[in-house]
């Protein structure tokens, strides 16, 4: 089979791919994603931001995980899995719905989940930063807000 | 005989980032002996070598290339001879610069109920120097993951699956064919060692090939 | 890739089922019968090899095996 593609076509998806990894295939003899050896590895930071992002956001709102999985359209046990579990590794879909809820860039939500490799990291160590000053209570207090309202504005498009 | 096949050659262009400039290269439809040699001669002591360095600073196994273990020339004797598998290779300046196995006889899980064929990209590895991930500055050349995936979806175009293309993407590699390439993302596949299953249906299709032809 | 031609006698039956096919999988006639090789080559491969063919019923997880080819 021969295919027919010009220099222009090649030289622009090339330039878009950049270098990037394209492998594709099942890895032989190699642990998987949801093995217990992930589950040992140390947890990123960003996963951090992540899990303080989406439940201040949460409380904010009033809503129970319940409430925002349903305005979400995604599952409870997603939502759950991000709030609890650090290395628990969301379906993409899952937070391009929770990024239109929150109203914040899907695409620095995934940089931030670790399902992408950001190519800009200053605003995943933002976030994290924004992130260590909160702790998890009920209700938001003052300075949980202000570190939600930071947190906002680094994961919003511009 | 995927391996015995005199391949058909296309004329390509690769991207080399540091001159700035288009490279020509060419894509074969076939895995032969010499694209085996080079992954055994000249990939593999390459990979070792940024191996031994992610290893020495300390990396974390999870962030090392995920296709480290696969050996193609095992990979080609258990397909050999069958129809269902087509192979592509590209080579430039003398060297192959990436391999890919496909399977024509999958089925397109988005609308299912069809149960159109797809062309399922089996394998698809660049070689690592081609790789900024893992050599940690500009890739020789770039646009290898492009380009087979347009070969991908001219021979879904060929065999009558409409463009069609399916496959399990390599955790590094999700951003790649989610955002460039356009395919659905169907998730984590629990049969096929956690790894996502990504769908490009043909209007997709036609959409990545235009893309590239704009301005 | 150079490619032969040749010419296939069917009965008007094998003939109405390859156009249905053809019709309900939007493939030609010569792309549903290469299809149709690279399929039986497959199966027959694995059951040289000591596979079985299965159909399982969705519902209640049924197999019933294909005795075919």
């Amino acid at each position: 089979m021969k295919i027919k593609v010009t220099e222009e076509w090649c030289v622009s998806q090339a330039r878009l791919e950049a270098g990037a990894e394209v492998g594709a295939g099942v890895i032989a003899l190699d642990p998987t994603f949801e093995s217990d050896d992930a589950k040992n590895e140390p947890i990123d930071d960003s996963r951090v931001a992540l899990q303080r992002f989406v439940e201040l956001s949460r409380r904010q709102k009033n809503l129970s995980r319940q409430q925002l999985a349903e305005q979400a359209d995604i599952d409870l046990s997603e939502l759950e899995g991000i709030e609890t579990d650090m290395h628990y590794m969301p379906e993409t879909r899952t937070l391009y719905q929770l990024a239109n809820v929150l109203g914040v860039s899907q695409k620095k939500l995934m940089g931030l989940s670790g399902l992408t490799q950001p190519k800009d990291v200053s605003y995943v160590e933002e976030a994290v930063r924004y992130a260590a000053r909160s702790e998890s209570i009920s209700r938001l207090t003052p300075e949980e807000q202000a570190a939600l309202d930071g947190l906002i504005a680094v994961l919003s498009e511009k | 005989m995927s391996i015995a096949k005199v391949p058909d050659i296309s004329p390509i262009s690769l991207y080399d980032p540091t001159a700035g400039s288009a490279v020509p290269a060419e894509l074969w439809d076939g895995i032969t002996d010499k694209n085996l040699g080079d992954w055994e001669v000249e990939w593999l002591p390459e990979l070792l070598s940024r191996l031994r360095i992610l290893h020495g600073q300390g990396v974390a196994r999870s962030k090392w290339p995920q296709s480290r273990l696969w050996d193609w020339r095992r990979k080609l004797q258990a397909i050999e001879g069958l129809l269902a598998n087509q192979c592509f290779s590209i080579v430039c300046n003398d060297m192959t610069q990436a391999m890919m196995i496909t399977d024509l006889t999958h089925r397109a899980k988005l609308d299912a109920k069809q149960a159109a064929h797809l062309v399922y990209v089996e394998y698809l590895e660049t070689a690592p120097w081609n790789r900024k991930e893992i050599i940690g500055q500009e890739p020789r050349l770039s646009g290898c993951g492009s380009i087979m995936i347009r070969a991908a979806i001219e021979l879904s175009k060929e065999e009558g699956f409409k463009g069609r293309v399916g496959l399990h993407s390599l955790p590094q590699a999700n951003n790649f064919y989610a955002n460039q390439v356009g395919m659905e993302d169907l998730g984590i596949d629990k049969d096929y060692q956690n790894l996502r299953y990504f769908e490009l249906t043909s209007e997709k299709a036609e959409a990545y090939i235009t893309k590239g032809q704009q301005p | 890739m150079s490619k032969k031609t040749m010419t296939l006698n069917l009965t008007e039956a094998e003939m109405a089922a390859l156009e249905a096919l053809c019709e309900k999988k939007q493939m030609s006639k010569t792309q549903l019968v290469r299809q149709a090789i690279r399929l039986y080559q497959k199966v027959d491969e694995r059951i040289e090899d000591g596979g079985k063919l299965f159909f399982e019923d969705e519902a209640s997880k049924e197999k019933s095996e294909i005795m075919m080819l």
